[in-house]
């Protein structure tokens, strides 16, 4: 235990990484505050500079506007102890999760047929392809439409979201699987279904961990914006509910501390479920641990 | 030691040529313009017609007689003697690259007629067409390899140089060869039937079966119908300004986004994949502001600046600025070491070789990069439009939908779907473009 | 093939010489032991071919040359220049020892001739136009006219090989390290390959420090043959050829050569069994 203490004290990595995210919070403290230490005397030129840019005097640019970092953790150390603040992330995983799952759930069966068969190729790829461009929350609309509740209509716009990703990886995966692994198993009188299950599958799987894991930023940065669309401003209707809503509200309340509390907090929760799928990704292939 | 013949009609010419198995597949035009070039030449029985050694200078075509071809040792010839009767092709040396001298002697066992070929004029013809000419080069190697046994000078034959219009026209011809050939595959068909169905259901089942779900959802009549009417219902169709104006907002704060974050992007990119100080100072941070979301920032984004425009602009800027970044980064990381080594070796300094082998070898994963960041570019754009913007095709989106103009909305997300496939393969050319190196490789490696 | 023109006169540089080189990876973990007391002495103008099975620790010694990886201790010289030692335990890469890579290291995004003036004008031994003249002429001579603005995509990788060549001659090195650059090619490209290599050299006489596995090519190409153990890697039989440059293919069925091979081969055998057996991974 020692040994490892100490070799993380000395590590130079580690010690370059916590120098520049210290050095990144004080300049974002000091830009916060500006508005406190540019009133000084001192700071006359740079206020009439700013003036004559055309920007407010009164404090920096942009960073200004911000809140501080202190401020930030003291709001976050009162919100800590509403139950809203973990129910809102309870929300926010479960339509990520179902969204998610729903996208392997269509999306691995879908690429794997589109690489298997030539004519399905031929048939489903083009379609795909031409609706891929149009972003998912472009349906944002007709998927309320469509959809009788609420809750399903984000679900199927974080489904596509992940659907598109998915895809694509799986069938370049498929496709970039040795062809020799073929020729080798048929020579030893593998059936089509028997080199299915196992050269197709196990050969797709490291694509499908790489499209997944992408694939989950994107669903994230959906359910957020879904949440915060249907919580906020338009006449959607709020099922309301989860962190991107959360943010919103904070928003319109006006505490700008929450809602920096809000965005550190989605991106804790994304790293962590990217993680999550990465170490699953890692037992489900472990030839790749070896290189 | 040639005496000049009648050789009858210039058809004799073209007939002796044609029997020659590189010429056997060439069109009658060019065969004529090669025997426009052929000077007949006659030899007696035992005469000399060349030695090893002389100088290149004609390729020979049997007419009739005969020709023993007899191979220098050197040239490592499974069959160093050959006989050569009409249909016959020899003297071919000056074909293959660097070579100067006849690689055997050819003498007359036999009478022979002979057409001679001056090797330049030859070239000059082939070059001039450039899809046929590549052909009779190719089966000259053919015949090299195979009917004078010298297999290790198929590597040899020279490859027909690219003058810039010949370039140019062999660009085109190849495109226009793999188009012919795709539409003889079975593709476009399917393709066909792919959209067909999913049109055909889109239209069934919204406005002839009328299923539960769907019938609430705009049809693909009336979309179509709104979209190409002079006088749309709602406002927005091909013949109205106010359509192009939206398209042109969107476009603009894209452009601006993307250039922004480009410009930003590569750089940083660079320097994290190539600088390990730089990685170990930056990178933490970098990763820190990564996994939030574009959209959570669109709050903040609209506290910290004041003009909406410029906070949609920042918003897809940062999407696209990380993608880009990130890419870049990789692409630098995964250059091979040994091209860094070579450079080192022949004494390239740290910038030089930053300048010559990092940046160019970084160049397709940057542009990788930059397609999926025009993607995420646009994704936010829209994303922020829809919630705080006026004008643009996500702000069309969303207030079709509050003011219930449903065909609309079908009508953005198409015309969404469209700019930004338009937008993504400009990139992809604009990319094509700079790597030249690499389209023709991966072309060379498609025959 | 071209007549033969007498061998210029024998060359004064390139006398490499390594001493009691030690190479240990990861000393305070694994400890792996890649060259064991390796000791090695290379004439000018000489081509040494050093042979042994794949992992044996002979691309260790190649990039402690070149200046790629660090020695653990010993010295190697260069012309009596101390080119690394264990107070200086990686040397300087540079043009008068240039390497030839086993995948090639051409630079795909220049054409051919960019890539063989590379050396001289990134030094500014030369300015462009010098050096496009000379750079013609060089692959002019080494059969090479008429692909110079191809890309190196587009051509054989027999071909390749001979630009990559070119391209370190330009600079007019003392040495030419080559690692195992034959190895992808079939063994008819190779034949070809071998002569237009020795060609080359009897127009520019350099150093060749050669890796290879294939015994054949060492003894029809080289000087001198150092048979190497596995790993860790040492010197385990020197052999000299004295079979007279110039050579050409009809050297390889000759008496004398079979007569090496029989003495060589033995040695040869016994390093790659052992390789074999302790699961040597290659590269």
């Amino acid at each position: 235990m020692q040994a490892t203490v100490g070799k993380l004290l000395t590590n130079r990595v580690l010690w370059r990484g916590a120098v520049s995210i210290v050095l990144f919070l004080v300049l974002w403290e000091l830009g916060s505050r500006s508005k406190l230490w540019m009133a000084h005397d001192l700071f006359t030129p740079l206020r009439e500079l700013l003036g004559a840019v055309g920007l407010k005097k009164d404090y920096l640019p942009w960073v200004g506007a911000v809140p501080a970092p202190s401020a930030v953790f003291a709001a976050w150390l009162g919100v800590i102890d509403e139950a809203g603040y973990w129910q809102s992330w309870y929300m926010s995983f479960q339509r990520v999760l179902g969204g998610f799952a729903a996208a392997m759930a269509v999306g691995i069966p879908f690429g794997l047929m589109l690489a298997v068969s030539r004519t399905a190729h031929g048939i489903g790829f083009p379609v795909f392809e031409v609706l891929r461009p149009i972003p998912p929350l472009a349906w944002v609309p007709a998927s309320i439409i469509f959809w009788p509740t609420q809750e399903l209509a984000i679900m199927f716009i974080t489904f596509l979201g992940a659907f598109y990703t998915i895809v694509i990886n799986v069938v370049g995966g498929a496709r970039s699987i040795d062809l020799r692994y073929f020729q080798a198993a048929q020579s030893m009188g593998a059936s089509k279904w028997d080199m299915f299950k196992r050269i197709v599958l196990p050969g797709t799987l490291p694509s499908i961990v790489v499209g997944s894991a992408v694939g989950m930023g994107i669903t994230w940065e959906v359910v957020v914006a879904a949440e915060m669309i249907s919580g906020g401003g338009s006449q959607m209707g709020g099922a309301g509910g989860g962190l991107g809503f959360f943010i919103w509200n904070s928003y319109v309340g006006g505490s700008y501390e929450q809602i920096v509390v809000g965005m550190i907090s989605i991106g804790i929760a994304g790293y962590i479920s990217s993680e999550l799928l990465r170490s699953l990704g890692r037992h489900a292939t472990p030839w790749l641990r070896v290189r | 030691m040639e005496a000049a013949l009648r050789m009858g009609a210039a058809d004799d010419a073209v007939a002796a040529l044609r029997a020659a198995a590189p010429f056997q597949e060439v069109s009658e035009g060019l065969l004529q313009r090669i025997a426009a070039i052929a000077r007949p030449a006659r030899f007696k029985a035992g005469e000399r017609i060349y030695s090893a050694g002389e100088a290149t200078d004609d390729i020979y075509v049997v007419a009739s007689g005969r020709v023993e071809h007899l191979f220098k040792r050197e040239v490592g010839a499974r069959e160093a003697l050959k006989r050569v009767e009409r249909g016959g092709v020899f003297g071919w040396a000056g074909l293959l690259l660097g070579q100067t001298r006849r690689l055997a002697t050819a003498t007359a066992v036999e009478p022979a007629e002979l057409l001679r070929i001056p090797t330049e004029e030859l070239v000059k013809l082939l070059e001039s067409e450039p899809v046929e000419g590549a052909a009779v080069m190719d089966r000259f190697g053919g015949m090299i390899q195979r009917e004078f046994t010298v297999p290790s000078l198929l590597a040899q034959v020279r490859r027909l140089s690219g003058a810039p219009l010949t370039e140019e026209m062999s660009r085109l011809s190849l495109t226009l060869y793999r188009l012919s050939l795709w539409l003889k595959s079975p593709r476009p068909y399917l393709m066909v039937i792919g959209f067909a169905l999913f049109l055909g259901f889109w239209y069934l089942a919204v406005e002839v079966w009328r299923l539960p779900r769907f019938k609430e959802m705009p049809g693909l009549t009336a979309v179509v119908k709104e979209w190409v009417s002079p006088n749309p219902t709602y406002g927005l169709s091909l013949y109205t300004a106010e359509y192009y104006q939206h398209i042109w907002v969107s476009v603009w704060r894209v452009t601006q986004a993307f250039f922004l974050a480009t410009a930003l992007g590569v750089p940083v990119g660079l320097l994290l994949g190539w600088s390990r100080k730089f990685k170990e100072y930056v990178f933490p941070v970098f990763e820190m502001l990564r996994p939030i979301p574009i959209l959570a920032w669109v709050p903040l984004a609209i506290v910290m600046f004041i003009a909406t425009e410029s906070a949609v602009i920042f918003l897809a800027f940062l999407a696209s600025f990380f993608a880009t970044a990130l890419n870049t980064m990789l692409g630098v990381q995964s250059i091979d070491e040994s091209y860094v080594r070579a450079a080192h070796c022949l004494g390239a300094g740290r910038w030089q070789v930053f300048r010559h082998v990092i940046i160019p070898g970084a160049l397709p994963f940057i542009f990788t990069g930059l397609q999926i960041s025009i993607g995420v570019c646009w994704f936010s754009l829209v994303a922020a439009e829809m919630v705080s913007g006026q004008f643009g095709l996500g702000y069309v989106i969303n207030t079709s939908y509050m003011m219930v103009r449903y065909p609309t909305i079908v009508i953005g997300m198409v015309t969404l779907g469209i700019v930004g496939y338009t937008t993504s393969a400009l990139v992809r050319l604009a990319g094509d473009y700079l790597m030249q190196w690499r389209v023709r490789e991966l072309a060379l490696g498609e025959r | 093939m071209e007549m033969r023109e007498p061998a210029p006169a024998a060359a004064t540089r390139g006398h490499i010489l390594i001493d009691d080189v030690v190479k240990v990876y990861d000393p305070e973990g694994a400890a792996v032991m890649a060259v064991d007391h390796c000791s090695l002495e290379i004439e000018p103008g000489e081509i040494c071919m050093i042979v042994g099975p794949s992992g044996c620790g002979k691309t260790t010694l190649l990039n402690a040359i070149a200046g790629f990886h660090e020695i653990t201790s010993g010295r190697i010289l260069l012309d009596g220049e101390l080119l690394c030692s264990s107070e200086l335990p990686k040397a300087q890469p540079g043009p008068d020892r240039i390497v030839v890579f086993q995948n090639g290291a051409l630079f795909p995004w220049k054409t051919n001739l960019e890539n063989v003036i590379f050396g001289p004008v990134m030094q500014g031994r030369l300015q462009r136009g010098e050096a496009i003249d000379r750079g013609r002429a060089m692959m002019a001579d080494a059969g090479l006219a008429g692909v110079e603005h191809n890309y190196p995509g587009e051509v054989s990788s027999g071909m390749r090989r001979r630009v990559e060549i070119v391209r370190a001659l330009m600079n007019d090195p003392k040495v030419l390290l080559l690692d195992e650059p034959y190895r992808a090619l079939d063994s008819l490209t190779k034949s070809v390959m071998h002569e237009a290599l020795l060609e080359i050299y009897y127009k520019n006489k350099v150093t060749i420090f050669f890796i290879t596995h294939d015994l054949e090519e060492a003894i029809f190409l080289g000087h001198r043959v150092a048979i190497m153990t596995t790993r860790p890697c040492k010197p385990k039989k020197l052999l000299t050829v004295d079979i007279p440059h110039p050579r050409d293919y009809s050297v390889l069925t000759s008496r004398r050569f079979r007569e090496l091979m029989e003495e060589t081969n033995e040695a040869v055998h016994e390093e790659a069994l052992k390789a074999f057996q302790a699961g040597e991974k290659e590269g």
